[in-house]
């Protein structure tokens, strides 16, 4: 059970230190961006808080020191500098080994050094570190040495808290004595318990919580930070939340002796009552004219609401907010179960289909609208499930900066790291297959592709290297490139080699292409000397098998001297999509949506007569290729056809069909590898009446023609 | 029958092909079908003939006459699709093999297998299981991962330069 929720935990807890990964890469661009710090900081915040809660104590404590530091650079007194960057990213990556759960000495005692590293440097920054008499045993001397530092720089307050857990919490495997305790951390406290609603040792259910607690607490923290404490039970729990004093009232003995008589078993205390004793109590010059009660106390929970629903509610709803929007209340389902969902979906838009064509042919108006809602439903439905199953690439990108970050600065070199098009969804499982190859294939260009700095100087290119990630969609593939400017591949080079090795023969003479792959055969680097990080010959062979092993492939292309773009090339294992219907001859085919510009009908004739295949559309000159030609279909073409004009990376191109039907959505099915070599396609799809409908890839299509002529 | 012959024994199914008569072990066969309206595939090899829906899976059809070098002939209403499931490059993949007749079910031991005779075959060996003699025919058995792989291979006849004469000659006169 408890293995479960930690599981759960961790999983949650890489998404978040990836997050962190990248807000620190964005603020080392942008020092000065508040924002950046806000994000590091929360993030840090949040692993130490569900840390833990879930047990996990090395975490929490560890990134308890790290948020400490961040307080400062958050209050602006500690610069953000490149020193405290790489602290920070060590740091992470400290992380990353607690998570992992191999803990051996070596990590304990790197975290110590860390953390010895943290605290130094906030002393560094001049900023004294007071000794703290009272120091709690979760957390290091030091740490709660930072937590004082804290807290005296705000003004104490004192609040009232009432936490009422939710009867369920227990078995969300949530121990509400961690949140004490956590609480305990932030100031001091003086905890009142309910536990009178306890049954009977014959009745109770162990898995229930039937205590409920009230904390007066002093501390320098604000309400915020309180309600972040419960940020995970409030939904299950009522929290009431009321400033009572501004000042340190627990050190008053009167008023703990007052409230404790007003301590009933079982029933809550009364706020106001208590309110008024501490006013009663604090004798302040110029009376700070304090909240009204009701106004102070937030409601969280259902029953919180019941309460009051006033204006204040708003200061603490910002924050839940913020966390909802980066998608933290998550569930976790079996992907078998989602694929199941999406087959079912695949088949009811194949049903949907025949219906609208069913419809078409009654031409009843009633049918029609059914029809034509049960294809938005679908349409909705599928997006929503291809949600849930996709993840943008974006979420590779973060530790992909951070190794050209590291790496560079290992070997010396200055790299610039630019990424395109990392909205491009894939599904979750393959975006985790793409780690390790993509992890080559960017050591390769670091170590190997971009030359040094002294290099690149003397042949003319700008001293800093750039490594590009792209992501973009083609036809029915999704492909992944990795781009660099540096020396690129000698084709000689691999040639010589492969010769030695007598892979090749002296005599013969395999194409660029051929030559290229060799590459990816095990063993073969073309790398002079072997340096730490590649050029022992593992490497592509490995990319090209992993690739593989989720049906896709790797190309290489590169210039001797302008640089190399390795491209991952994958299928889209989820597929429907938006199409357009258009014939030629008796074929139909079905062309992305997507990629569409805009349709012209022109005369037949005038595509006859038209130079070099341009015709002039729109005021341009577009290329234009002529689909009944390039299948070879014979037959009579109409007088007017239609010029579908598709865009192909910069480029717009022209595609010639006979007739656009109508949009279409298209569920794309493999056509086999039986044509595996065919240029033309990305798929096939079914159409309502039972037919084949090809789905056109008008990438390929355009840069074979492209190819072809010139 | 005893057991030990029975293990020894397999299902063949046998299809016409022009005049001559193929086996292919039914643990390959998955259906036998009428052919339905054929999806061609622009610029793909002469030997696949399209694709089709089969039981809303889109199904590559190969036109086993080209891939035996047979001339083509019209469709009657003999003809069909046998779909087979083979084993290509480590993928399991479903084709379609259109063939002019399904002929028989036969159940064959092992040593009624004959090695097909080195000379005087027109097939390419490594595409023949071997040969089985039935009442007087010869019936070719196929290697149906190789003769159906998806790997191109254009024809499994032997060329002039393996030392046979063009089987299409051949053919027509048989």
């Amino acid at each position: 059970m408890n293995d479960h929720f930690q599981e759960k935990f961790i999983e949650e807890a890489k998404e978040l230190v990836s997050g962190l990964e990248e807000a620190l890469l964005l603020l080392e661009d942008n020092p000065d961006d508040t924002k950046h710090i806000e994000e590091v900081f929360r993030v840090m915040h949040t692993l130490k808080g569900s840390g833990a809660m879930f047990g996990m104590n090395e975490i929490s404590e560890f990134t308890h020191n790290l948020e400490s530091l961040y307080v400062f650079v958050k209050e602006q007194q500690i610069p953000v500098t490149k020193q405290l960057l790489d602290l920070t990213l060590d740091s992470v990556d400290h992380i990353k080994v607690l998570l992992s759960q191999k803990i051996d000495k070596g990590t304990l005692s790197n975290g110590l050094e860390l953390s010895g590293k943290i605290l130094q440097h906030i002393k560094n920054a001049g900023i004294e570190v007071l000794q703290d008499s009272e120091s709690s045993d979760i957390l290091p001397d030091k740490v709660r040495e930072q937590d004082k530092i804290i807290d005296q720089q705000k003004s104490v307050a004192t609040f009232y808290i009432l936490f009422k857990p939710g009867k369920e919490i227990l078995r969300d495997g949530t121990n509400p004595l961690y949140l004490l305790d956590e609480l305990s951390t932030m100031g001091s406290t003086y905890i009142f318990r309910h536990s009178d609603n306890v049954p009977t040792f014959r009745k109770i259910d162990p898995a229930l919580c039937y205590t409920f607690w009230e904390i007066l607490m002093a501390t320098g923290n604000v309400i915020d930070d309180i309600h972040d404490v419960f940020l995970f039970v409030e939904d299950v729990s009522t929290i009431e939340i009321l400033k009572i004093a501004d000042c340190n009232i627990l050190d008053n003995s009167d008023f703990i002796r007052k409230a404790e008589s007003l301590f009933v078993e079982g029933e809550a205390m009364s706020k106001a009552i208590l309110k008024n004793i501490s006013e009663e109590l604090i004798v302040l010059p110029g009376k700070l004219q304090s909240k009204p009660v009701d106004k102070a106390v937030i409601p969280v929970s259902e029953t919180g609401k019941k309460d009051n629903h006033k204006k204040e509610n708003i200061t603490i709803k910002q924050q839940p907010e913020a966390y909802e929007n980066r998608g933290i209340s998550s569930i976790r389902v079996s992907s078998d179960k989602i694929d199941n969902l999406m087959n079912n979906i695949s088949e009811l838009v194949i049903v949907q289909a025949r219906l609208s064509l069913l419809a078409d042919k009654m031409n009843q108006p009633d049918l029609s609208q059914i029809s034509e809602s049960v294809e938005k439903l679908s349409r909705q439905l599928r997006d929503n499930v291809f949600n849930i199953s996709l993840v943008p690439v974006k979420n590779l990108v973060a530790r992909y900066k951070r190794l050209v970050r590291d790496l560079s600065k290992e070997l010396g070199k200055e790299i610039d790291f630019f990424t395109e098009g990392t909205e491009t969804a894939l599904d979750k499982n393959i975006i985790e297959s793409l780690t390790d190859p993509l992890l080559h294939i960017f050591r390769n260009s670091i170590d190997h592709g971009i030359e040094d700095i002294e290099t690149r100087e003397k042949i003319g290119k700008p001293e800093k290297g750039k490594i590009t990630l792209k992501a973009y969609y083609s036809g029915s593939e999704v492909h992944i490139a990795v781009e660099d400017d540096g020396g690129g591949i000698d084709i000689n080079k691999i040639k010589e080699k492969a010769v030695n090795k007598g892979i090749i023969k002296a005599g013969a003479s395999p194409g660029e292409k051929e030559i290229l792959n060799l590459i990816f055969l095990p063993g073969f680097s073309t790398a002079s000397k072997v340096t730490g990080v590649s050029g022992r010959g593992v490497g592509m062979d490995v990319v090209m098998r992993k690739i593989k092993d989720i049906r896709g492939n790797v190309e290489i292309d590169t210039e001797v001297g302008k640089g190399t773009t390795i491209t991952i090339k994958l299928p889209l294992t989820l597929s429907i999509i938006d199409g357009l219907l258009v014939s030629v001859a008796d074929s139909l085919y079905v062309l992305p949506i997507s990629v569409v510009d805009k349709i012209f009908p022109v005369k037949h004739k005038e595509l006859q007569d038209s130079f070099n295949n341009i015709i002039v559309l729109d005021g341009g000159q577009i290329l234009f290729i002529y689909l009944r030609s390039e299948f070879v279909i014979g037959g009579e073409a109409p007088v007017y056809e239609q010029v579908v004009v598709v865009r192909h990376g910069e480029q717009k191109v022209g595609l010639v069909v006979d007739a656009v039907i109508r949009e279409y959505q298209a569920v794309l099915k493999p056509v086999g590898s039986h044509y595996k070599d065919q240029d033309f396609f990305s798929g096939a799809t079914i159409l309502g009446d039972g037919s084949i409908a090809l789905i056109l890839d008008t990438n390929r299509i355009v840069s074979k023609f492209t190819n072809d002529n010139q | 029958m005893d057991e030990k012959q029975k293990a020894n024994q397999n299902s063949y199914l046998t299809f016409r092909l022009g005049k001559e008569l193929f086996a292919a072990d039914v643990r390959y066969v998955l259906h036998i079908l009428p052919v339905p309206e054929i999806t061609e595939v622009p610029n793909s090899t002469d030997y696949m003939k399209g694709v089709i829906n089969h039981g809303g899976k889109v199904l590559p059809v190969v036109d086993t006459r080209v891939k035996f070098n047979m001339p083509q002939v019209e469709k009657t209403k003999n003809t069909c699709i046998i779909v087979v499931e083979i084993n290509s490059n480590n993928d399991t993949i479903n084709v379609g093999a259109v063939v002019d007749s399904v002929h028989d079910v036969l159940e064959i031991s092992d040593e009624q297998i004959q090695p097909q005779p080195g000379i005087g075959s027109k097939y390419q060996s490594e595409f023949i299981d071997g040969m089985i003699k039935e009442k007087d025919e010869f019936i070719i058995l196929l290697n149906m991962n190789k003769v159906f792989s998806a790997e191109e291979v254009d024809t499994i006849v032997k060329t002039p330069e393996t030392g046979n004469q063009k089987p299409e000659t051949k053919n027509q006169e048989s």
